[in-house]
């Protein structure tokens, strides 16, 4: 007998860890700076601490970039690595001439005034955008 | 790329998961496959071909 198609819900079920996985470790960055910046302006937090604290949030987005890369080469097929690696390619394709804009708009004098969860959550929106995009190209 | 992958498996009566299972694939990527919405990887191709006991030039139609 021909299975019939899954639900969306059961499909493509490695991916959802992957992304979660990054971003919390991109969360855990925000976190950290708002914390250094609420420390900074309300004075309890000094200046080695805001420097070891900003140091110290990358760690789990390295850790989340070496689990990201070891989960899509075990647990995802070719198909699947497929989606992934077209879904970064799509994000970073835009994400460069969006941050060259802001750059040279800056440069020019408009201001613009990013926070930093703007220009963190930035890539992960377009990556993830990108993925969807790539996964209906494939169902 | 045109493929026979959906007579092939029903004349086994292999559901797409079971196919899926003996590729070492997912089940969507034997669901796009059959579609002919992905094409395989050279390795996955002579792994289908394999399975089936056919050539590669018999499961795919390079021409579509």
């Amino acid at each position: 007998m021909i299975a019939a198609r899954s639900s969306d819900a059961e499909s493509y079920p490695h991916l959802a860890p992957l992304y979660g996985i990054y971003m919390l470790a991109l969360g855990s960055a925000l976190v950290a700076n708002l914390v250094i910046r609420v420390g900074a302006e309300a004075g309890w937090l000094p200046e080695w601490g805001r420097v070891l604290l900003g140091a110290a949030s990358v760690v789990p987005l390295i850790v989340a970039a070496w689990t990201f890369w070891k989960l899509l080469r075990r647990d995802l097929d070719e198909m699947l690595q497929r989606i992934v690696l077209e879904g970064m390619a799509f994000g970073l394709v835009l994400y460069v001439p969006l941050a060259a804009l802001y750059l040279n708009l800056g440069a020019a004098g408009v201001n613009l005034r990013l926070q930093a969860v703007d220009i963190l959550m930035t890539p992960a929106i377009l990556v993830a955008i990108g993925v969807a995009l790539a996964w209906r190209r494939y169902r | 790329m045109r493929n026979s992958l959906v007579e092939l498996r029903a004349a086994k009566d292999w559901s797409q998961g079971d196919l899926a299972d003996k590729l070492g694939v997912s089940r969507q990527t034997v669901n796009a496959l059959e579609r002919g919405k992905y094409d395989p990887s050279l390795p996955l191709a002579f792994k289908i071909a394999k399975l089936f006991r056919r050539r590669i030039e018999d499961v795919f139609d390079p021409d579509e």
